[in-house]
């Protein structure tokens, strides 16, 4: 080695061309890119998860003598499945040309929306769920010991217990009041930490806009 | 981040992020987002400077601090996508940089340990021991050995005679 580091370190940024400073102007696009994605993927997971699970308890009802509860339940799963998996094609529609922030505010407005509609949707989805397998389970063929037992110790109305039915419809009618509130929270639980993310990118990104 | 606080605050000191950037850094692609990140952390952390040191050695502190952070992430990500791969697999990126003397400084220096590159950087740019020291948070009388053994090591390395 002819020079000292010290001299190559000098002569070295004699050349302009060594100082060059990038342009800060696209330091969100991987970011924004990145959550999304993210989000994206465990989008995708939890549909699967929906049909996945909603078919091993149909599997489970037939051997529970529950087949009609198995097949309601299997085919709303389904719908909202597949209504899950229409608003990920949505998703992409959104312009990824526009600028990070637009990017990430149309993403966050598309949450919104889909908690609303989901709200919406589950308003019906959760009393059904619970009353289908509230009625799946009770008039079960593995279940008729249980009902025979009940059925001597009180009056059964249409083949129910009163006390524990008016319960559970009562349960389903809550659920169904508070479906939008009880999704929030389960969108939290799940998605949470992207959620998170995104308005701290946001955030971040209004106060640079500033 | 407003230009006004680029103009007056980032960019007489642009030289010395990207040296550090530089360092920590394989790629062109590397080198930009660890750029614009330390340009990002210095806006969002500046009313974290309270003076008790000059503005460039905050700067210094939390370029490196950065880069560190970065790599480290990066390192922990690549253990993650990697874990399958032979270790024949996981050879350097080629430098994407030119090929001059300062690029060969640059690759050897690459090739010491993370704080070994934050010291010689330090050094090279002229920082007293008490200042280096204070940068990177330890004690000025081990300093000057320490220059003295990476100085050697990168020499080594730049002779071709380190493995």
């Amino acid at each position: 080695m002819e020079k000292t580091i010290e001299t190559i370190w000098k002569e070295g940024f004699l050349n302009e061309d060594a100082l060059i400073a990038p342009k800060v102007n696209n330091l969100y696009d991987k970011k924004s890119l990145h959550i999304i994605d993210k989000f994206k993927k465990m989008f995708l997971n939890n549909i699967w998860g929906i049909i996945i699970g909603s078919s091993l308890l149909f599997i489970g009802s037939y051997f529970l003598g529950a087949l009609l509860a198995g097949s309601i339940f299997l085919i709303m799963m389904l719908y909202v499945a597949y209504t899950a998996f229409n608003e990920l094609k949505s998703l992409e529609k959104i312009d990824k040309g526009q600028s990070s922030y637009l990017f990430l505010k149309s993403f966050k407005d598309w949450i919104d929306r889909s908690i609303e509609r989901y709200g919406k949707m589950y308003r019906f989805v959760y009393p059904m769920l619970i009353l289908t397998f509230y009625f799946g389970i009770w008039f079960s063929d593995s279940l008729e010991f249980m009902r025979q037992k009940v059925s001597e110790h009180s009056d059964l109305f249409f083949g129910l217990h009163p006390g524990t039915t008016v319960l559970v419809v009562t349960f389903a009618l809550l659920m169904s009041i508070f479906s939008k509130a009880i999704h929030r929270k389960d969108v939290k639980t799940i998605y949470g930490g992207i959620m998170n993310k995104l308005d701290a990118s946001l955030e971040e990104m209004e106060h640079l806009r500033e | 981040m407003s230009s006004d606080f680029y103009t007056s605050f980032i960019q007489p000191y642009y030289g010395i992020i990207i040296k550090i950037c530089r360092a920590y850094t394989d790629t062109p692609e590397d080198f930009e987002d660890y750029y614009q990140e330390v340009c990002l952390q210095i806006w969002k952390s500046r009313n974290n400077f309270k003076g008790h040191s000059e503005w460039s050695t905050w700067v210094y502190r939390l370029s490196l601090n950065v880069c560190l952070t970065l790599l480290k992430k990066k390192k922990n990500n690549h253990q993650h996508s990697t874990s399958g791969l032979l270790p024949e697999e996981l050879t350097e990126e080629p430098s994407a940089f030119a090929d001059e003397p300062l690029d060969q400084l640059y690759k050897a220096i690459r090739q010491l340990s993370e704080v070994d590159r934050a010291v010689i950087l330090l050094y090279l740019e002229e920082k007293s021991y008490q200042e280096i020291a204070d940068i990177i948070g330890t004690n000025p009388n081990n300093i000057g050995v320490r220059i003295k053994r990476i100085k050697e090591r990168l020499k080594k390395i730049l002779d071709g005679k380190d493995n």
